[in-house]
């Protein structure tokens, strides 16, 4: 059986504007169904959006760090939503309740503690290996200078030597 | 005897009057002079005596004065193999060196009228406590011929001379010729009787001295007795001809006409009236014996009697008188030192004598415009003034820029007188000897530097008349000379020279100077005797001992002792140790304790030139046993071992590197800290938000499932 020929010719203009409508159209439809979650979510997310303001500029770890913990907090009442009552009046309940801001927000007070604290940490223990290493290196020295003598030591000092270096080029240019 | 083994024991009991040999006993000596030196024999202990080639035993405390020479003492000796047979030992002086390629070719040569030399050899002497060259002689029972110089013995009968003394003398020259020996030791008080009946004459020892260097200027040459007694050098036989005529027209007067005329005047006299009218002064002479004397006292040495013109004097044969040369005279006198000359001999030899004043009449020209019209020397004349104005284009000092002008100028004026510079007179034959006799005795050895760095051997060489082949081998000596003196490294220098120039050069090194090293063999054993007594932070091969190896073993080891002069220790001590080592595998002996003991603790620099600390406590573990073999080559071997070497060095490389590395790192992580810091903060803001979504994830995926299920 013979295939139909290709048209070669591009699509018209009409087409790409009826696509963008169907998206919007999409669009707007599904935030209609999740407006309830929208709701909770604009109220829960408070936190983050202040960490994305508070750390612009700066990258953006800590408001990922913050959200995730903020939305991790927020999981019990979404997900209750989601699947028990997705109506604007769940939503209310959710967001009337003393309960769900303190775990939501504490859980963003956590997020934030991780972001401030997890640095600091991880230099700790940086400058700890750091210091190990530092050791381990002047014990080999001391090793080769115990089996070849102090004629085997040499001084690393390379600001010096370019700054020295630089200067005797300087001279004799001059 | 050389190197001989000796023993110092008890002196055996002398045999008693009954086991006496039967040989007649030596003349009584007579008692020593008051104004005698102290004597080698004055420390022996009472019957102290050595044993010499297990056969001879020489009696310390048993000096015979009567047959002492100038540089030699006697002693007495007994053979253990032919009891009672006469001998008597020479002990020569220290500071003398004796012709010791004349005693090899003396030594156990039965010679017509000489002194017949049984053995000679090196020993240790106890009563100066170092070794020395001895000398045995068979003794002679008749004593010596004149007891001095100055007179004494019995006069011999005019008819009798030719017979009794000229002949025999004669034909021991002839016998010394056909061996190639000049003997320069012919003197009256050097002549014995071998037999008690005082009728077989003998020429004496001719080995305990340079030669020459006894002879009074009475009984030498007029140039040979102008250089200082030890530069006479060997000579030629027509010089012991001389000395022959000499000692026996002394004999034949029974006196020393010139006793107590200074050197200096006799030989002004021998120049202006000649040796024969100077010697014979106011004397009578025998007048059968005029022409011989006239013949052997001739001072052309080509004109000179020869002992085949004595055979036929003896033979009765008239031979052709002598006519002495005339020297060109001048009529006008030229007037120096309050004395006027006409001819240039006598006034070149007062010129010397007046060395300070002498520089004034060639400055000013004097002498050269009387050379020039005076004499009508043109050519004569002409090459004064070239030499002086040579002598000052040189730079330097006006005194020594004097000193060089007359002695060039003396060497022209007088081309067959030795080479003078104020006191110092040698002939270049002498030289050699006489720059050993000045080391052995310490003296003062600028003269002798001077001479070769100078060039004076050049100008006299230059200034001759007459070609000898002799002078060109001479140049070339004196220029390898003047080489050696120009490198100041160890093997080279005024001691090479010392060792060059006389063969049988002991070795001068403070270290072994006591156990009188004439070949390289002797040097290891010496110095192994050395090592218990020296300091042994010493290098036991120093300048001497490098000098005294490059003159006689230089195919063996020059180029290990030019490389001694490395700026690096550590080389230059391993080098010196393969010197000996290689003395050691090529020469023996096999083991040398002391001296290995001594050279390992002097390998420090050589051990620590290892850098690796683990080989260096494991070669000195392993130092003391192979010091203990005495193997030198193996102690060579160990330590300068290329691949252990090489080992070491790139091992040292490695470290280095590793050293540098580990530096730069602990640099890094130390100056590092600010950026450890950000990164730090980087990576915890990372990390933290990664753990943020996970727990996020992990949160939302267990309600869910709780809430579905």
């Amino acid at each position: 059986m013979a295939k139909a020929p290709v048209a070669k010719s591009m699509p018209p203009p009409a087409s790409t504007k009826s696509n963008a409508f169907l998206y919007v159209l999409i669009a707007t439809g599904v935030s209609f169904a999740i407006i309830p979650t929208i709701v909770v979510l604009s109220v829960a997310l408070l936190p983050t959006g202040v960490a994305f303001l508070v750390e612009r500029g700066k990258g953006w770890h800590c408001g990922v760090t913050v959200g995730s913990l903020n939305l991790a907090g927020a999981a019990p009442y979404l997900t209750d939503l989601w699947i028990h009552n997705h109506t604007v009046d769940g939503a209310i309940d959710v967001i009337t309740n003393v309960w769900a801001y303190m775990v939501i927000y504490s859980a963003a007070g956590f997020g934030w503690a991780i972001y401030s604290t997890m640095p600091a940490l991880l230099g700790s223990f940086m400058a700890m290996g750091a210091g190990r290493r530092i050791a381990a290196l002047r014990d080999q020295q001391k090793e080769l200078v115990q089996k070849w003598g102090p004629e085997v030591e040499s001084v690393y000092e390379p600001e010096k030597k370019d700054k020295a270096n630089s200067g005797l080029s300087n001279a004799s240019l001059a | 005897m050389a190197e001989a083994a000796t023993d110092l024991k008890e002196a055996p009991a002398r045999p008693s009057a009954a086991e006496a040999p039967q040989a007649a006993p030596p003349p009584a000596a007579p008692p020593p002079p008051a104004t005698a030196p102290p004597r080698m024999a004055g420390q022996a202990a009472p019957g102290s005596f050595i044993i010499v080639r297990d056969r001879y035993t020489l009696y310390c405390d048993k000096p015979i004065p009567s047959l002492d020479m100038p540089n030699a003492q006697a002693f007495e000796v007994t053979d253990r193999k032919q009891e009672g047979r006469p001998l008597y030992a020479l002990i020569c002086k220290p500071e003398m060196l004796p012709r010791v390629s004349v005693m090899r070719a003396l030594k156990g040569h039965e010679m017509a009228h000489m002194l017949p030399m049984v053995d000679w050899g090196i020993a240790e002497w106890p009563p100066i406590d170092r070794k020395c060259a001895i000398v045995i002689y068979h003794r002679p029972l008749g004593g010596r011929l004149m007891e001095s110089m100055a007179g004494g013995g019995k006069r011999i009968p005019d008819h009798l001379f030719p017979k009794t003394i000229i002949k025999p003398l004669a034909d021991a020259l002839i016998e010394l010729g056909l061996k190639g020996i000049t003997h320069r030791a012919i003197r009256p008080d050097n002549l014995y009787y071998m037999d008690e009946a005082r009728t077989n004459i003998v020429l004496g020892d001719c080995v305990t001295c340079v030669p020459a260097n006894d002879q009074p200027v009475v009984l030498e040459p007029i140039e040979s007795g102008m250089c200082v007694p030890s530069a006479r050098g060997s000579g030629t036989f027509a010089d012991d001809m001389y000395a022959l005529g000499a000692t026996l027209l002394i004999l034949a007067i029974g006196r020393n006409a010139l006793q107590n005329v200074p050197d200096a005047e006799i030989i002004r006299r021998k120049i202006k009236d000649g040796s024969y009218g100077t010697l014979v002064s106011d004397e009578r002479v025998p007048v059968s014996l005029i022409e011989c004397f006239r013949g052997l006292l001739t001072d052309d040495m080509e004109q000179r009697w020869k002992p085949e013109n004595i055979e036929l004097w003896l033979a009765g044969k008239r031979l052709t008188p002598v006519q002495a040369r005339a020297e060109p005279q001048s009529q006008r006198a030229f007037k120096f030192a309050d004395m006027e000359f006409h001819s240039i001999r006598p006034l070149s030899y007062a010129m010397y004598l007046n060395w300070d004043k002498a520089i004034g009449v060639i400055t000013d020209g004097s002498l050269e415009i009387w050379i020039r019209r005076g004499l009508e020397l043109g050519d004569l004349a002409d090459a004064i003034a070239s030499s002086i104005k040579n002598s000052r284009a040189f730079g330097g000092q006006q005194k020594d820029q004097d000193d060089i002008t007359l002695s060039r100028v003396l060497m022209i004026l007088d081309p067959r007188a030795p080479v003078r510079m104020r006191d110092f007179r040698v002939a270049l034959e002498g030289f050699g000897g006489s720059l050993a006799v000045a080391t052995l005795a310490k003296q003062q050895l600028q003269p002798y530097t001077d001479f070769i760095n100078r060039e004076l051997w050049r100008h006299w060489i230059t200034a001759q008349t007459k070609y000898h082949a002799d002078n060109a081998q001479w140049e070339t000596v004196f220029k390898d000379l003047r080489n050696y003196l120009k490198d100041t490294n160890s093997g080279a220098g005024i001691e090479r020279c010392v060792y060059e120039l006389t063969e049988w050069m002991p070795c001068l090194s403070p270290l072994i100077v006591d156990q009188y090293v004439m070949e390289v063999k002797g040097v290891l054993p010496a110095l192994e005797v050395a090592s218990k007594t020296v300091n042994t932070k010493l290098w036991p091969v120093d300048r001497h001992v490098a000098a005294f190896m490059r003159a006689r073993y230089a195919k063996g080891v020059s180029t290990q002792i030019y490389a001694m002069n490395d700026p690096r220790p550590e080389r230059a001590t391993i080098v010196m140790l393969s010197v000996l080592a290689i003395v050691q595998w090529r020469l023996g002996p096999e083991t040398l304790f002391g001296l290995a003991s001594w050279v390992g603790g002097l390998m420090g620099t050589v051990i620590n030139a290892y850098q690796s600390r683990p080989k260096r406590k494991e070669i000195e573990r392993e130092m003391p046993k192979l010091i203990r073999k005495g193997n030198l080559a193996e102690i060579y071997n160990f330590l300068d071992n290329p691949e252990e070497r090489q080992r070491d060095a790139e091992g040292f490389a490695w470290a280095k590197a590793e050293y540098a590395a580990a530096e730069k790192q602990a640099f890094d992580l130390e100056h590092g800290q600010i950026d450890r810091q950000e990164s730090a903060i980087k990576s915890g803001q990372k990390s933290g938000a990664i753990a943020a979504v996970v727990i996020m994830l992990l949160t939302y995926t267990g309600f869910l499932v709780s809430n579905l299920f």
